[in-house]
């Protein structure tokens, strides 16, 4: 740049001054203003949305899907998308160095790559356009990047439909921008513009159709214990489920009976100050995760077992262990397992049976469980299931199996054989759970 | 009272020049403003809220694999507004590289970047990247699981560099995998290196812009 279009330049500048404002107030107020905006909007967020938790790190949890922040998830799009293409999409360091890199060394040295010294947007086509079709490719990567590039049935057409919106027409557009500028110099103005909007159009018009055509797959959403009495809560429903069986739900279990390969096995009574106050917490989630294979205790953590439970959800079961069991914790207010009925009110499932069921019963009669194939998962399982099905919960019959056993009266067959022990097998269940289960038979079982 | 603050105001404006300040720094003229111009100074509020925040949640935080989940656990659920510093940090992060990023897309489309202000677009570039760099080491910090792997991913795309890939790996993470290490390393850009290096760039930026005005909205004749 010449010293007169220099001199030319801050004469300008000088000129724009004289018909400005000043920096304290004018300018100042708005950025107060914008400030103050900024302020309540980060403590409505904090608030109101909160932060969204994600379990402890599991370095054994390797399916984990990880999520970057949602600012680099175009590059994770565009990662994807680019290995992608044949024999090139092989060669990973294009997309991951080179390409960025070229993208950021350009906007690096802009000052030095358009050296004109017009500011004036309509004598700016390139450049803007440029910016234009880049910032709106990394928007439409980001709204994206839930979207598989591989379909139910194993087609990859959604990650065809998603390249072409986020690599193909980006790239054919950057070249005829190319040609253009060079072809057409001065006059290439109006053609740089049609061209940016119609690829615009053409990017929008394909993430429109891959987000159409192949909607997200629905998601379950796990909830993520946040708090003490929430983590403990859940611990207790883990331990239901993974430890009852053997150990019962109190801990109190010294022989095991009713679990097959392990009949009349003597343990340690896991509830007892020997077992709480000489194992401390990174021992105690070493046996759950490790197990006692020598005295047959299976694995239950993911390090050992692939459907294992996650360093989260041991971490969950000792809590549960210490604050309920362990003297030495104070618990802190924890919810009642179902709301307190009134009298003369009849219980449902949804309300009052199905948390019971998870913590007593779910442990052992669900699949893969030999506990005559009563499956008590859900509502019409529960009704239905069983070798004894139609005969274990009949509306207003003080006779069916799950009311006789639950209150410790064994299942006898024609010839006096046991048909089914009492429920649960290894301790009775508390009066009041017992007279919720009553009602709800008693009152037709509501669901 | 009055009497004794204007002799305080007056003795202390001899040793220091209040007046100077006022004319260089606030009464300054500027070219007719505009609300876009307004992102570098909310940029810069979200600059020293974050400094703010983040001082007090290093008070309760503990940078190990062991602790470092149980302690956000407890600035959360324990202390006092602890939730709230906490989101606001969070939150913050996310809208300053939002802010940062459409800052510098403001001075891209009115071609502030160009004479004489080229140095002040070279020192942002620098701001946005460490910015980002901020974001990124931040992110491990609370050990979560959609950090740790995230992270873990994100490492190995620096990996992936011709010959040097495994050298910048190792330096990330202290070691082939995610440790205690690499926790302690995030922990340490996060919380010293990068942001002194972006307090000191926000300075030479912010002098660059006193020096040079803010730019004028480009009309017909630019
Ligand atoms: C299949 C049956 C079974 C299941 C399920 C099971 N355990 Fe065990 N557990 C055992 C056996 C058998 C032992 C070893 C007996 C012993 O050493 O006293 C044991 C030992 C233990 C011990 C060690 C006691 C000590 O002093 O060494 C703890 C603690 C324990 N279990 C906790 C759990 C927890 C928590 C769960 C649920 C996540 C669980 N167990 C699930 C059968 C089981
Ligand atoms: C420790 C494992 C275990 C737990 C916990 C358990 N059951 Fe069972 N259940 C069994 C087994 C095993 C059978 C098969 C019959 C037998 O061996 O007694 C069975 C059978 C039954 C049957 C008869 C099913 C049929 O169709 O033959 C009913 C009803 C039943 N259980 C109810 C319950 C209820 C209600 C609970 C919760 C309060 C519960 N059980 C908890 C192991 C368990
Ligand atoms: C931490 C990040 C940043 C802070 C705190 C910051 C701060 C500021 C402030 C306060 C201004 C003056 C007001 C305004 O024009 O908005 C400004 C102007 C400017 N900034 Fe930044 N900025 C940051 C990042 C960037 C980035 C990423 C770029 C571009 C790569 C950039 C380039 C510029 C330019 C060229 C100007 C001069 C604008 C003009 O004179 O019109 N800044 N910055």
């Amino acid at each position: 740049m010449n010293e007169e279009t220099k001199t030319q330049i801050n004469a300008k500048y000088e000129r724009e001054l004289q018909r400005g404002e000043r920096f304290w107030p004018d300018s100042i107020y708005k950025d107060a203003i914008v400030a103050l905006g900024i302020f309540l909007l980060l403590v409505m967020l904090a608030t109101f949305v909160g932060v969204h938790d994600s379990p402890k790190a599991d370095p054994s949890d390797t399916s984990y899907i990880p999520r970057p922040e949602w600012y680099f998830l175009f590059l994770f799009k565009f990662l994807a998308l680019y290995g992608q293409i044949p024999i090139l999409g092989k060669i990973e360091w294009i997309a991951t160095v080179l390409i960025p890199g070229v993208a950021i060394g350009i906007l690096t040295l802009l000052p030095f790559i358009d050296k004109s010294p017009h500011r004036y947007y309509a004598k700016r086509a390139l450049p803007l356009a440029i910016m234009f079709i880049m910032v709106l490719g990394i928007v439409l990567l980001t709204m994206l990047a839930d979207y598989p590039t591989v379909a139910h049935d194993g087609s990859g057409l959604p990650g065809l439909i998603q390249a072409v919106a986020g690599l193909v027409v980006p790239a054919i557009v950057y070249i005829a921008f190319t040609v253009m500028a060079y072809t057409l110099r001065e006059r290439a103005v109006r053609a740089i513009t049609v061209t940016a909007a119609l690829g615009g159009a053409l990017m929008v018009a394909f993430t429109v159709l891959a987000m159409v055509a192949f909607p997200l797959p629905a998601q379950e959403t796990a909830e993520v214990p946040a708090t003490l009495s929430d983590q403990i809560s859940a611990g207790q429903d883990l331990y239901s489920i993974h430890c009852v069986e053997c150990h019962g739900d109190d801990g109190m279990v010294e022989i095991i009976s009713g679990v097959a390969g392990l009949e009349g096995k003597v343990v340690s009574i896991i509830n007892s100050r020997d077992v709480l106050y000489t194992v401390n917490d990174a021992s105690m989630a070493e046996i759950i995760s490790y197990g006692r294979p020598d005295s047959g205790m299976p694995p239950l953590g993911r390090a050992y077992n692939p459907e294992g439970l996650t360093r989260a959800e041991i971490d969950y079961i000792v809590l549960f262990m210490r604050y309920t069991w362990d003297d030495r914790f104070e618990a802190p207010y924890i919810p009642p397992l179902y709301p307190p009925l009134a009298e003369g009110e009849v219980p449902t499932y949804s309300v009052h049976i199905q948390p019971i069921v998870k913590r007593y019963c779910i442990s052992c009669h669900r699949p893969g469980k030999d506990s005559n194939a009563y499956y008590m998962d859900t509502y019409a399982n529960i009704l239905n299931s069983g070798d004894n099905a139609g005969k274990n919960v009949i509306a207003g019959d003080m006779n069916s199996y799950l009311i006789q056993t639950i209150q410790h009266t064994e299942i006898l067959d024609a010839d006096g054989r046991v048909l089914v022990g009492v429920m649960p097998p290894t301790s009775q269940l508390k009066p009041d759970i017992i007279d919720v289960f009553i009602r709800w038979v008693m009152g037709g079982m509501p669901e | 009272m009055r009497a004794l603050w204007q002799k305080l105001y007056g003795w202390l404006d001899e040793r220091i020049g209040f007046d100077d300040f006022y004319k260089n720094l606030l009464d300054r003229p500027e070219p007719r403003g505009n609300w876009w111009n307004t992102l570098g100074s909310a940029s810069l509020f979200l600059f020293i809220m974050q400094v703010l925040t983040g001082i007090f949640l290093t008070v309760y935080y503990n940078p190990s694999p062991d602790h470092a989940y149980e302690s956000i656990l407890y600035i959360m659920n324990d202390v006092q507004f602890g939730w709230l510093v906490r989101g606001i940090h969070h939150w913050g992060a996310s809208l300053m590289v939002l802010v940062v990023f459409i800052h510098m897309l403001r001075t891209f489309v009115t071609a502030s970047y160009k004479y004489p202000r080229e140095l002040t677009w070279l020192v942002g570039i620098g701001l946005l990247l460490i910015t980002i760099g901020m974001g990124f080491t931040g992110y491990l910090l609370p050990w979560h699981q959609m950090a740790y792997w995230a992270t873990t991913v994100g490492t190995a795309i620096a990996g992936s560099v011709p010959f040097l890939g495994d050298f910048i790996l190792q330096a990330l993470r202290g070691g082939p995998d995610l440790s205690a290490l690499t926790l302690q390393r995030f922990y340490a850009a996060h919380i010293w290196i990068l942001p002194l290096l972006l307090g000191g760039l926000i300075g030479f930026h912010l002098f660059l812009i006193i020096k040079h005005g803010e730019s004028h909205w480009p009309d017909k004749e630019d």
